[in-house]
């Protein structure tokens, strides 16, 4: 893969909104790869001795207001790290405040309405919007699909399954984090708190690989959820299908020190199966194989130097500088429409399936 | 002909079952019967399609000493393994998947069954692929892939299908500690044919990749948890050999395969899931 030349003149200042983990063992080690073309120059969190210390290790202005870091002058770039919940309205201020870029985690809205409104937003202003679905910018995905040829026409049977330790093994391993959320023990019979993790699991975790899946349901629109199945401590199995596509869901959280990450589009004669590497360390880029012929030919890509969140300030850095057209707006509406519906239809069966188990053992459901 | 016991097959059991090289890497046991003593020939072997209790009880009752069913689907065998234990005759099930030495080895080697057992308890979700070409009828597939699944997992309970088609099938169901059971066939002709089963437990877990018995590649047997990761010894036998390496054990020790009665367990979860 090409490596981003290093532009003249001075680098892209940098704003982040939210500096909690992600940010300390994500973002901010990506950019420290990226300092020929990217500066972090302002950290914002609600929190002001966490935005001040993290602000601290990369000499850059600290406050606890979006709008003080909205109206810094050497912010061109805002990436949006806060709780889900304010993704919208700070994409939209980011857009109205004229930076030249927004990256915003995922989910960038929670729901259709809010998505439309920043889609027009984009579109009045001109801002791109970039979200921070990781492994779409991931060099061996990207790899991939300038080599898959017409799989996603003809793939019938798509898999994600993700096997990972709790994060802060990870986070570990790429910075020294302050302030990590409480973790509490859920009451699994409750039928509430499976819900919860579902919805967590589906918009938290296979949201990453959701719009991967996409690519290869061109009837997404038709999604239908067969089966949905909480796994604990924390995870999910879930069976989806479209009229042409059969999808299954799987991961696992749990104590494990061997992260598996895969995606897996099948067709009659071909197939593709990547390994991504996991969330948090440096460790390169995934490893795509292409197999043919009952796996006796195969075609691999990978890995290469950088990983997806490194990838994603690659493209930002080139949507700043005009040098990349920004991605249409309705794929991250439709991305976001996906993981939507079927989050919500994956609590939905959790519950109705709670409920025939609760009614067949005799309680009140 | 050469080898201990003479074999006899019909032409669709040779092709199912690879009996032509399968006995060849038993010389000293086994050997092809001679064209005019086929019909009396020590071991005969029947193919495994729909019909196999009856053929095979018929050469139970033409007095063969073993026989060996090549890929049986899910028939009732009660009849059957009561007919066989009256004449003495060794029938021992060469399946596809579950045959394989590296799931269930029959000696104190570790192996597959011992690994996912132990981790039962602890278990959080196990999830299995099976894959076969296209063009493979999903029963068949189903059949095989649940008779590996039941040889690792010893039980699985509230089995369902949720759906099947022509590119495969998804199943769900629970262990026996509450946890998840999902599985998946795939019809493909883009990957190499197996089976693939994971267990998640606390800290790890087991994965099994089980190959088709075409050729002696091996299982792979591995273990993960705070020690790290341990792949169990490969064995570089199909399972077609060791389903007859145990038939020439049982016969050398006058002893019989409980075969047929662990089938039955097959045969009882598949007509619950069809059901379904």
């Amino acid at each position: 893969m090409s490596h981003l030349a290093a532009p003249a003149g001075r680098p892209l200042g940098v704003g982040i909104l939210g500096a909690g983990p992600v940010t300390q063992a994500i973002h901010l080690p990506a950019l420290a790869r990226l300092q020929d073309i990217l500066e972090v120059r302002h950290i914002m969190d609600v929190d002001a001795a966490v935005a001040s210390s993290v602000a601290a290790r990369v000499g850059a202005a600290a406050s606890t207001s979006m709008d003080a870091l909205l109206a810094n002058p050497n912010v061109d770039i805002v990436a949006i790290c806060s709780p889900h919940q304010f993704h919208a309205d700070q994409v939209i201020a980011a857009c109205r405040a004229g930076k030249k870029a927004v990256l915003c985690e995922k989910p960038f809205a929670m729901n259709a309405a809010e998505a439309a409104r920043i889609s027009a937003v984009s579109t009045e202003t001109g801002v791109p919007i970039v979200v921070g679905a990781m492994h779409t910018f991931d060099p061996g995905w990207l790899e991939a699909e300038q080599n898959w040829g017409n799989l996603p026409d003809q793939a019938h049977t798509i898999r994600s399954s993700i096997v990972l330790p709790p994060n802060a093994r990870f986070e570990d391993f790429a910075t020294e984090i302050i302030t990590r959320p409480a973790s509490g023990r859920p009451d699994y019979s409750d039928i509430e708190v499976i819900k919860g993790a579902l919805q967590g699991g589906i918009m938290g975790l296979a949201i990453h690989d959701l719009p991967l899946v996409r690519r290869f349901t061109p009837d997404f629109a038709d999604i239908e959820v067969l089966q949905a199945l909480h796994v604990r401590p924390f995870g999910y199995a879930v069976s989806l299908r479209t009229p042409t596509r059969t999808i299954e869901l799987r991961a696992v959280m749990n104590s494990t020190w061997k992260p598996e990450w895969t995606f897996e589009a099948i067709a009659d004669d071909a197939a593709l199966h990547i390994d991504f590497t996991p969330s948090y360390v440096q460790a390169g880029s995934a490893v795509a194989t292409f197999s043919r012929n009952d796996g006796s030919e195969t075609t691999t890509f990978g890995p290469y130097g950088h990983n997806g969140y490194e990838g994603e300030w690659r493209e930002l850095a080139e949507l700043a500088r005009g040098t990349r057209q920004a991605p249409p707006a309705q794929t991250l509406i439709d991305d976001l429409t996906f993981a939507l519906a079927i989050a919500e239809a994956t609590v939905a069966s959790a519950a109705a399936g709670h409920a025939v188990a609760t009614a067949e053992a005799g309680a009140p459901a | 002909m050469s080898g201990k016991y003479s074999v006899s097959a019909t032409s669709a059991a040779h092709e199912t079952g690879a009996v032509t090289q399968t006995v060849a890497s038993l010389p000293a046991t086994f050997g092809p019967a001679a064209e005019d003593q086929r019909g009396t020939a020590d071991i005969l072997v029947v193919d495994g399609g729909p019909g196999w209790t009856a053929e095979t009880a018929s050469a139970v009752a033409a007095g063969a000493r073993g026989i060996v069913v090549a890929n049986p689907v899910p028939e009732d065998t009660t009849e059957l393994a009561a007919a066989a234990d009256a004449a003495g005759t060794a029938v021992v099930l060469d399946l596809r998947w579950a045959s394989n030495a590296a799931l269930a080895s029959g000696t104190a080697a570790p192996d597959a069954r011992d690994a996912v057992r132990s981790a039962l308890g602890t278990a959080s979700l196990l999830d299995s692929v099976a894959t076969a070409a296209p063009g493979t009828d999903p029963q068949r597939l189903l059949g095989d892939h649940l008779a590996a699944l039941l040889a690792v997992s010893g039980g699985l309970h509230a089995v369902a299908v949720l759906r099947s088609g022509p590119t495969g099938y998804a199943l769900s169901g629970r262990l026996a500690n509450g946890a998840p059971f999902t599985a998946q066939g795939v019809l493909t002709a883009a990957r190499r044919f197996g089976v693939d089963i994971r267990l998640y437990t606390a800290d790890g877990g087991v994965s099994v990749q089980v190959p088709d018995p075409d050729a002696a590649w091996p299982a792979e047997v591995r273990v993960t948890g705070a020690h790290g990761e341990l792949l169990l010894p490969t064995l570089y036998e199909s399972a077609h050999r060791t389903a007859w390496r145990r038939l020439k054990d049982h016969l050398g020790a006058g002893t019989r395969p409980d075969d047929l009665a662990g089938f039955s367990r097959l045969t009882d979860l598949y007509a619950t899931v069809a059901a379904t």
